[in-house]
């Protein structure tokens, strides 16, 4: 396992790939696999937020990992794959930005960790987050914006998901740009994270 | 090259405080030290809340032409700061940021870039965000070019924004830009293209030496302004540089003098 964990932290696609194979086959428990992977993505997780890593690398491990679990999936019995997934969380770029490029990387990083996630892409309107927040029924929500101007919608969402009555159950996360704990407070959110690893981090204390 | 200084906006921590504080010594520094740099126009971002954005943007443009003649960019959404931009800066050359495909910006920004004959930043998004192929973005300038036209605004004082993505999510990034870049300029000769450069290296190590790469590669895509920060001495060695070995730079003059100058 150790190898496995190795060539996917030094980027070696094509033996993580074959070690996988090779593990299948000699009916290595898959769960234990997925653990490796996990520990990998922790690693170079850690990796990135030390400025060692850069997102081509988490990008990268992360498709590794995706390719193991299709292969791995078939695999594992129905008692595994129920337990599969973490908690539900709901990602959006508030309205009025566009940006998408942390959004998407926040998305990336949760589903690799193990959380089912709703993208609901950018410039999303208050009443978006409000509908999805009661049909998908997440954990955690988090909205993303890079521009100063994301601070109001960002208030207006928390304040109508109060309104809708669903506020008490569900974390609320901001990341993005401009964001640091003074806006947090402003918007009313719970947490604020600078990173996509810390937005597991914030995921994996909530939901445990 | 046509540069546009990056640094006076509001959604940068420091830019943020001095609007807030009305520190006109931090912002008549930014303003000093960009336009000896050489930039062209200083991009003005207050990138405060609507309703104190006119006064902001008011307040910046005054401390910046306290100290320096400068062409400015008025970049803001808000079509109440861009008015009370515009009354100041009544008899020079104007700079509007921007366009896009977006209803807001459409119905706020463009009829004030006609009535005055503003220059104007167009970018390739809308109010479905920033399309993914080249055909699209393109699909988009044009409905916009067609527009500005309309308004009697010539395509010579339209820059167009091709919307440059990081390389770090998607390797093709670099490609589909300069694709776009030459399609555009294909369709409508005279305008200009523009773009963020830095855009290019976010989430990546080293990041200057890939804006140089790309700016490179850009010119010869025919991007002919820029939205930098213009006291990045090897960026702008690196411009002067590629503009002559493309044979844009008659006699090589412009380097010469840039070397002589120490600029570059």
């Amino acid at each position: 396992m150790k190898e496995l964990i190795d060539a996917i932290v030094a980027m070696d696609e094509e033996k993580a790939i074959a070690l996988t194979d090779h593990m299948i086959d000699d009916n290595i428990d898959p769960m234990k696999i997925l653990d490796a992977y996990r520990d990998a993505m922790a690693e170079v997780g850690r990796r990135f937020e030390e400025g060692k890593f850069f997102i081509p690398e988490l990008i990268l491990s992360g498709e590794m990992l995706n390719a193991a679990s299709e292969k791995i999936k078939p695999l594992l019995t129905a008692a595994n794959k129920s337990s599969k997934k973490k908690g539900k969380v709901i990602i959006g770029t508030v309205a009025g930005d566009i940006h998408d490029i942390g959004k998407d990387i926040v998305t990336l990083m949760l589903d690799i960790n193990g959380y089912e996630v709703l993208d609901l892409g950018i410039d999303v309107p208050v009443a978006k987050f409000v509908e999805a927040a009661k049909d998908f029924n997440p954990q955690v929500i988090g909205m993303s914006g890079f521009l100063t101007m994301a601070y109001d919608p960002m208030k207006n969402t928390v304040a109508a998901l109060v309104e809708a009555g669903v506020r008490e159950e569900i974390k609320i996360m901001i990341g993005g740009g401009q964001m640091d704990n003074q806006i947090r407070d402003y918007v009313g959110a719970d947490a604020f994270g600078k990173d996509a690893i810390e937005a597991v981090k914030l995921c994996d204390q909530w939901i445990k | 090259m046509i540069i546009i200084g990056e640094k006076i906006n509001g959604t940068r921590k420091q830019v943020a405080k001095a609007i807030q504080e009305r520190d006109e010594t931090f912002i008549r520094e930014l303003a000093i030290k960009q336009s000896e740099a050489g930039a062209h126009y200083l991009d003005i971002n207050a990138g405060t809340p609507p309703d104190r954005e006119p006064a902001d943007m008011v307040w910046l443009i005054q401390t910046v032409h306290s100290v320096t003649n400068v062409n400015l960019c008025l970049d803001s959404t808000n079509p109440e700061a861009l008015k009370a931009g515009i009354q100041q800066l009544k008899d020079k050359p104007i700079m509007l940021n921007s366009l896009s495909g977006e209803k807001n910006r459409i119905n706020g920004v463009l009829p004030l870039a006609c009535e005055h004959n503003t220059e104007l930043i167009v970018l390739a998004l809308d109010d479905k965000g920033i399309p993914n192929t080249g055909e699209e973005r393109l699909a988009i300038i044009r409905s916009l070019v067609e527009m500005t036209r309309n308004g009697g605004l010539p395509d010579r004082n339209l820059y167009i924004d091709p919307l440059i993505t990081t390389i770090a999510t998607d390797t093709q990034s670099g490609p589909k830009a300069f694709d776009t870049m030459r399609k555009i300029k294909d369709e409508f000769p005279d305008v200009h293209l523009t773009a963020g450069l830095s855009n290019i290296s976010f989430g990546m190590p080293s990041r200057p030496l890939i804006n140089r790469a790309f700016a490179a590669l850009a010119i010869a895509a025919g991007l002919d302004s820029a939205i930098i920060n213009p006291e990045d001495k090897e960026l702008r060695g690196m411009v002067k540089a590629v503009e002559m070995v493309l044979g844009m730079d008659k006699h090589c003059l412009n380097y010469i003098r840039a070397h002589r100058s120490g600029q570059i």
